[in-house]
């Protein structure tokens, strides 16, 4: 039974979040809840999510899982951002019960970063 | 498991590797070609384990500057201060229920306080100031005629902050209260003199200081109205009032890091003063970085700093291979920030930001040179990571 905190592949993301950062005149959302920030940018071509970055004050876990969602998401359909669900992050990271609200906050960055996206597709 | 070929162990005020000398004079006592015997034995075998520890006693007396018969062993600190506290406490109740303490104690200390409120006690919880010092006229107007026992730690666990127990002690005797000191950071490290002190109940441990863990004593101090009511019973060894076989293999563990200690006090408190300067010069000139406590009034084993707008889980992560603590080690696996830096004024982020790092002898300046790269870059790296951060 491992006594560490933090999974491997948290320990990678959190290492080497190739994600991280800003992204210049690019669609933002932000959302701060539960103690965590994070800033989530996209920018988005013929409905595909083709870049995403992500700023994020937070637990490792939070670092972790920005980093996991920006990876895993760039190349899809930005409409997905509307529908996302952190729980299978929550999963592959093996997130703790205490922490999983943080993630949520995470789920909400992302599904406003969608708000976001569509309302600059209206235009 | 940990990867001890690259760590960098800068947690010594949690707890400290053991002294090869103090490692082999306890394995004396536990092979079979050793001297294992019980101590209560009355054979010839049982007689040499209780001069070994008599040994032991006279080795922790000479530190403390005290005699042999007013050490009583314990399983450490925690131990020795809940005797100290609610065994005083007991034992003067019918004296007077008021027993004064501070808000930054270890909770070896608060827990017993807290136990005894319970219990119908009265317990006055001092605060510090902004560095955790007591103030000592808070302290007077504290007193009472029925206040029986006050309990002050000498050098703070996670500040490094030193009490200035001849005021208190001075105090307490004027008020014919009885003084407990929690000495588990200072003993070994800081000189403590209880022929001279005004310390009536003072608790060590050894594994603070180069020797092993498991093992600690209570001083009880040799004058009229000091005395303390078991918390254990059974066997009747150390005068009843802490039965049990004693460990000889480690009592001669304490006696010897005691006597490795008192020969070395004043290198080692210069060793360290040099690397908890370094640390500082290397890390003092980064935005919004601060010092808990007071550098001028420390144990310089310890320097406990917060820094602005920085997530403290994240920072301890990014620290590694360093281990350092976040606050009390005994407290490091709560999302709680530390109680006693809140108790000193510095909001849940700052002190949620706060690493503890502590050195020892084994430190060396070249893992003092890693430790503030790794905080500087680990800082940096938060900062550019954090939401409002230029693209």
């Amino acid at each position: 039974m491992s006594s560490d905190p933090y999974s491997a592949e948290v320990r990678a993301l959190f290492a080497a979040p190739e994600h991280g950062g800003a992204l210049d005149d690019a669609l933002c959302a932000a959302v701060e809840d539960q103690g965590v920030r994070i800033s989530l940018f996209a920018t988005v071509a013929e409905g595909i999510a083709t870049e995403l970055r992500f700023q994020a004050w937070g637990c490792p876990h939070v670092i972790a899982a920005a980093e996991a969602f920006c990876a895993g998401f760039e190349g899809r359909a930005a409409s997905g951002l509307l529908e996302f669900s952190a729980s299978g992050l929550m999963q592959s990271l093996s997130v703790p019960v205490e922490k999983r609200g943080r993630i949520l906050v995470l789920e909400d960055a992302v599904r406003s970063l969608g708000s976001v996206v569509r309302g600059a597709s209206d235009y | 498991m940990t990867d001890r070929g690259q760590m960098i162990y800068l947690d010594y005020a949690a707890s400290t590797p053991v002294d090869p000398w103090v490692v082999e004079a306890m394995t004396a006592l536990m092979t079979a070609d050793g001297n294992y015997s019980n101590p209560s034995s009355t054979h010839a075998a049982g007689r040499r384990s209780v001069e070994y520890i008599a040994h032991a006693a006279g080795q922790l007396a000479s530190l403390l500057n005290t005699t042999e018969d007013t050490l009583v062993w314990t399983s450490g600190a925690t131990e020795s201060d809940n005797l100290a506290i609610l065994g005083a406490a007991h034992y003067r109740r019918e004296r007077g229920q008021h027993l004064i303490t501070m808000r930054t104690e270890h909770k070896a200390v608060t827990d017993p306080f807290s136990e005894l409120e319970k219990q119908g006690f009265e317990v006055t919880w001092l605060d510090p100031d902004a560095s955790g010092l007591l103030d000592i006229e808070a302290l007077r107007a504290a007193m009472r005629e029925d206040t029986q026992l006050v309990s002050i730690m000498h050098v703070n666990n996670e500040t490094g902050i030193i009490q200035d127990i001849q005021a208190i002690g001075a105090l307490c005797r004027e008020n014919d209260t009885l003084f407990h000191v929690d000495a588990a950071q200072s003993c070994g490290k800081l000189p403590i003199d209880l022929a001279a002190l005004p310390v009536d109940l003072m608790s060590v441990t050894a594994h603070k200081m180069y020797g092993p863990k498991g093992i600690g004593a209570l001083y009880i101090a040799d004058r009229k109205g000091v005395h303390v009511e078991p918390l254990l019973f059974g066997g009747g060894q150390q005068r009843k009032l802490r039965p049990g076989t004693l460990p000889a293999q480690q009592i001669v563990g304490l006696g010897a890091t005691a006597a490795i200690a008192q020969s070395r006090i004043n290198d080692d408190f210069a060793h360290l003063t040099a690397l908890r300067d370094r640390m500082w010069a290397g890390i003092r000139d980064i935005p919004g970085v601060m010092v808990n406590g007071d550098i001028a009034n420390s144990f310089p084993g310890i320097l406990n700093v917060s820094i602005e707008d920085i997530e403290g889980e994240s920072l301890l992560l990014a620290l590694e291979p360093l281990c350092v603590a976040t606050g009390s080690a005994c407290n490091s696996k709560s999302q709680e920030p530390s109680y006693v830096l809140r108790a000193l004024g510095l909001s849940d982020a700052l002190a949620q930001s706060a690493i503890r790092f502590s050195f020892g002898r084994l430190t060396r300046a070249a893992d003092v040179d890693t430790a503030i790269d790794l905080y500087r870059n680990g800082v940096d790296r938060l900062r550019r990571l954090a939401p409002g951060h230029a693209a």
